[in-house]
């Protein structure tokens, strides 16, 4: 990969993530009254601790670095600003403190949500992109054939579907009806565990449905995706060749098409990896998920707009670094933008 | 050469060669199995959405409810009632007004920014062009649907959780807005490109030797050809604005008292229907966005599909 | 380098029973065609000799089915037809023609016309929605392919037949290692081990012109002429039987163009290759071609040697084609266009296909598709003009495919180079590109 290139993508990635920041800044500011009015709206804080977050948030401090004045003109710099405080504690990690989780740190508050939703959708993610790519290329290879008008039908009815529409029905059968799996929760709440093993069967138990919903909805996408960038590949002249030399089908798929049709795939799919963090939010309301996704519900419900601000930044960084990766892994991947 | 100018039989052969065009497109659509199922669906869900008092009477409020709570499908609530005891037939067949109204102004809005800032970044090029390419961009980075529940709450804060704007519940339109807002992108960056194609035809350099402004050539000779696009892109931009609503509407950012599709399942899940084995709450509801968004996506494809002109010679 | 026949020869014992038929035919039309019969014993004994030369050198044993004896490939009645919404397109539409051990054949004709799709269809690279008709028979070796699966089929793919293609950008898979591609038929369909492989995957580099250690380049690091050398090196992997260059040197400048073809006809001479050159520059197949085969409209116009047909064409068409073509012995302005545009072929035209255009056309041409005729001097043509009995033509039947290519080509031992030999004229020279 050329440094020029890289840096290109670095830097892109860079800009993206200061409008980010600087927009994260700006809606806080936006809010209506003053930042005090919503610090105010909060029942768990006292007098004291609204003082002290009003000096961590240095709100009495004016809002940009620069100060501008018409008459007489001048510009000047000023050190001591709520922008500069901002990005100060921001890049310290301190994102502030939640209204709603009895004052703590939304670091913190955030940081218990975090794994279970990345076990989530990560392993969800990993079915999804085998099962999706596999079923994509396979239908878009034999286009028109049963495979393709099946598993095409089926991808777009699931990509039709919001989480909550796979998970309601899911939790109807499987929890509600046979029986088979829990119908909410990450373990079963007070359960008394002889053994790690057991806990983490009890955990495997409760991950299934969600997991199962939050798969079969990126499916959807990945095999429809895959599917047309097969079928573009699959009148290249370069399979023609691999025809030519006959080479198996399925060795024709699998060396010519696949590597080639996996391209711009690859982009989508890191991009849609950064979003893990997100979460599939509705999944994890469906499931009552102790994840990053109920947690937004929650803070949305509470109003809790630092909590709302945390989790922004976190998922927009966590897209931006998706980003910055799936332009490197594409560089990896396809020799000519590698040069 | 003016419309009055020219000679009638001219105008005639213009209106045939049009009725030609639209009977070719017709014949074109027509052999998409696919394109003519969703058709097909969309017309149903528009004729309940349009009359929905003629098939199943007034929206029934908790006050004006017809059964008790819960009750499963029978012959008088014939998908049962829900939480409210209100019939859900009767609740689902009035979402569909709601839904597809608030998809409907979504897209609009959607649509209309996408193509005037894809058409301008196209047409204008240059530092214009630059940025408002940027700004595509960092939308299309950015986590929009995050940014769209982050969005929709501090808008209410601003206005007011129940304040009505023209007689429509603030919160409708807010919802509308956020998702226009956040959804641009995409469609901006595919008029652009088709802008630049027709930019660079004949045509447009005839008619900026002729003198007329950027604005009229944009109006009278960009937009008619980056039209079928818009159309095309309308259609799926539509299905991806009712997903958004439904899910902005389930994790409760909707109108209680306007129960679009994602209200009634949000509903459903408040009161745990899915783990009381509640079906009928939660299938009729979820069948009508599944089908809807489907029969939006399968029309968009089959008009991208036909009307594309990058996709149009495919097969 | 061309090869022709010289003098009148006696009968020859392979060829008997044709040669017996059209001498009767010859006499009934009272012509003295006897003593212009297409026959040199010489020739064919050579032709044998050759034939016996090129195939024991073979690095790899016939096809088990393999007539040692037969004819490398012979094509006859070949019809491939498209299937589309709006009715069946008749892309080939009974072509007939003969390549020997070492010959090079070229095809040519307007684009459209069937050329490729004739070439194509030996291997069968055809669309999904191509059929080869009923009544077609493809003989490799005297292994009729038609009627083989796909997966019978892909034996003869590339081990046999290869295939340069045009365009060698979009040919060679853009995210592989030119090296992998030109060592994966020899591992896959030699099954060989990957050392040896890459190992003879850089020797076939070097053969043809590109240093072994660029190898690992990919595609788009290879200039145009070097992607098109990478695309013969890999046509030779297997050591095949025949090679077809689809327009192998379109998409290059004219330099390249001439290294290319220089590449080929020496490849051609050391290793005793067969060729079938697609092209629409008559100027590539007067230089590298032993015979020409003429195609219009779905159908073969006229075929036979190239000295013959270039200097003495019989088919309107091809002097159509000829005349059209920027001669550097002709003057620049007697450059002559075709006027009209080949036929539908979904509905090809009564009578002869050419017809509409040609400046010759009579009435029977309208209604009566022209037979094919043989001459003395091996060239078939089929056009109304040209009866059987007249000037020593004969008819033939597709039948008589195999007897119709008396002048065969004579291959030297491998690495001597090939020696002109007395052509009936001088070909016209690599046409000046306007």
């Amino acid at each position: 990969m050329s440094p020029s290139y890289l840096g290109r993508k670095v830097l892109q990635a860079i800009a993206t993530l200061v409008f980010v920041v600087i927009l994260n800044f700006m809606l806080f500011r936006l809010m209506p009254g003053s930042p005090e009015r919503i610090l105010l709206r909060n029942p768990h804080l006292d007098a004291q601790s609204i003082a002290a977050a009003r000096a961590r948030f240095g709100l009495d401090k004016p809002l940009l670095p620069l100060e501008i004045s018409v008459d007489p003109p001048s510009l000047k710099v000023n050190p001591d600003s709520q922008f500069l405080a901002y990005l100060q504690t921001t890049a310290s990690g301190d994102l502030g403190l939640s209204f709603e989780f009895r004052g703590e740190s939304v670091t913190e508050v955030i940081g218990v949500r975090f794994w279970p939703t990345i076990i989530l959708i990560g392993l969800a993610e990993l079915i999804a992109i085998v099962v999706g790519l596999t079923l994509g290329s396979a239908a878009g290879w034999k286009r028109g054939g049963t495979l393709d008008r099946v598993g095409n039908g089926i991808s777009l009815i699931l990509y039709s579907m919001p989480y909550f529409v796979i998970g309601m029905p899911l939790i109807i059968i499987f929890a509600a009806g046979l029986g088979w799996f829990p119908t909410s929760g990450m373990l079963s709440p007070g359960a008394q565990y002889q053994s790690p093993i057991d806990q983490l069967l009890d955990f495997a138990r409760h991950l299934v449905l969600p997991l199962a919903t939050v798969s079969l909805g990126l499916i959807g996408g990945y095999s429809i995706l895959m599917r047309s960038s097969i079928i573009e590949t699959r009148g290249e002249d370069y399979v023609t060749t691999a025809r030519a030399k006959g080479l198996k089908d399925r060795s024709i798929l699998r060396d010519h098409a696949f590597p080639n049709a996996l391209l711009p795939t690859v982009t989508v799919i890191a991009i849609n990896l950064g979003y893990v963090v997100a979460g599939a939010i509705t999944a994890e309301i469906v499931f009552n998920w102790p994840g990053l996704g109920t947690l937004t519900v929650d803070a949305l419900a509470a109003r809790d707009y630092p909590v709302l601000q945390g989790i922004f930044l976190l998922i927009s960084v966590a897209v931006i670094l998706a980003n910055l990766g799936a332009d490197l892994i594409y560089g990896r991947l396809d020799p000519r933008v590698r040069a | 050469m003016s419309a009055a100018t020219a000679p009638v039989d001219l105008r005639g052969e213009r209106w045939r060669l049009r009725v030609r065009n639209a009977r070719d497109f017709g014949r074109r659509y027509a052999r998409r199995t696919d394109g003519v199922v969703g058709l097909a669906i969309l017309l149903v869900f528009v004729v309940l959405a349009a009359l929905p008092n003629v098939f199943v009477g007034a929206l029934e409020t908790a006050t004006t409810a017809s059964g008790t709570a819960l009750e499963p499908p029978s012959l008088t609530h014939l998908l049962g009632t829900d939480g409210l005891g209100r019939d859900m037939l009767n609740q689902t067949v009035h979402g569909a007004r709601i839904s597809l109204t608030i998809g409907l102004l979504a897209t609009l809005i959607t649509i209309l920014l996408g193509a005037v800032i894809g058409i301008v970044s196209g047409f204008r090029g240059g530092r214009i062009d630059n940025v408002l390419m940027r700004l595509t961009d960092f939308f299309l980075i950015l986590p929009t649907f995050v940014l769209a529940v982050l969005l929709a709450p501090i808008i209410l804060d601003i206005v007011g959780d129940d304040a009505e704007i023209a007689g429509i519940k603030a919160k409708l339109i807010v919802i509308v807005v956020v998702i226009g807002l956040t959804s641009w992108a995409s469609t901006a960056r595919i008029i652009r490109a088709q802008t630049l194609s027709v930019k660079e035809r004949m045509f447009v350099d005839r008619a900026r030797v002729i003198g007329s402004g950027p604005g009229h050539i944009m109006r009278r000779h960009i937009l008619p050809n980056v039209t079928n696009l818009i159309v095309a892109n309308t259609v799926l931009t539509f299905a991806a604005a009712i997903f958004t609503e439904t899910t902005l509407a389930f994790i409760g950012l909707g109108d209680p008292f306007a129960p679009s599709w994602g209200q009634l399942l949000n509903a459903a899940q408040a009161i745990g229907a899915p783990s009381l084995g509640a079906w009928w709450y939660i299938v009729p509801p979820a069948t009508c966005v599944v089908l809807v968004i489907l029969a939006f996506t399968l029309v968009g494809n089959a008009l991208d599909d036909i009307m594309n002109p990058k996709t149009a010679g495919r097969r | 380098m061309m090869r022709m026949p010289t003098g009148p020869g006696e009968t020859g014992k392979v060829m008997e029973d044709a040669e017996q038929e059209a001498a009767r035919r010859a006499a009934e039309a009272g012509q003295e065609a006897v003593v212009e019969a297409p026959v040199d014993s010489e020739a064919i004994e050579a032709a044998a000799a050759a034939r016996a030369l090129i195939r024991g050198r073979r690095q790899w044993p016939l096809p088990k089915q393999a007539d040692p004896t037969a004819p490398l490939l012979t094509v006859e009645n070949l019809r491939t037809h498209f299937k589309l919404e709006s009715g069946w397109v008749k892309a080939v539409d009974g072509v007939s023609f003969r390549l020997d051990d070492g010959e090079a054949l070229g095809l040519a004709g307007e684009s459209g016309c069937g050329k490729t799709t004739t070439a194509l269809s030996l291997v069968r690279l055809l669309p999904s929605n191509a059929r080869i008709r009923k009544g077609s028979s493809i003989d490799l070796f005297g292994i009729d392919l038609v009627p083989k699966t796909e997966d019978q089929l892909r034996r003869y793919r590339w081990r046999e037949i290869s295939i340069v293609f045009q365009g060698a950008m979009n040919a060679l898979n853009p995210v592989r290692r030119i090296g992998e591609q030109i060592a994966e038929p020899i591992e896959v369909r030699l099954g060989l081990t990957q050392d040896v492989a890459r190992k003879r995957a850089a020797e076939l580099l070097e053969l043809v012109g590109i240093p072994r250690q660029r190898a690992a380049a990919y595609p788009h690091e290879l200039s145009g002429g070097m992607r098109q050398r990478t695309m013969i090196a890999m046509a030779l992997a297997c050591d095949p039987a025949i090679v077809i260059g689809d327009e192998p040197t379109t998409a290059l400048d004219v330099m390249v163009q001439a290294q290319i073809l220089e590449l080929l006809e020496r490849l051609r001479r050391d290793l005793g290759l067969s060729l079938i050159l697609i092209t629409h520059d008559l100027s590539v197949i007067a230089e590298t071609c032993d015979k020409t085969l003429i195609m219009y409209a779905g159908k073969v116009a006229e075929e036979g040697p190239v000295s013959r047909i270039f200097t003495a064409p019989r088919h309107p068409y091809t002097q159509k084609l000829l005349g059209a073509f920027p001669n550097i012995h002709a003057d620049r302005r007697s450059l002559e266009t075709i006027p009209g545009s080949p036929p539908d072929l979904r509905n090809p035209p009564a009578g002869c296909r050419f017809n509409p255009r040609c400046p010759a056309a009579m009435d029977i041409c309208r209604e009566v598709e022209p037979p094919e005729v043989v001459y003395p001097d091996g060239v078939r043509v089929a056009c109304h003009l040209h009866v059987a009995g007249r000037d020593g033509a004969v008819g033939v039947t597709s039948a008589d495919v195999v007897g119709w290519h008396r002048q065969l080509p004579v291959i030297e031992a491998p690495g001597v180079p090939a020696v002109a030999s007395a052509g009936v004229a001088e070909p016209p020279g690599p046409g000046s590109q306007p």
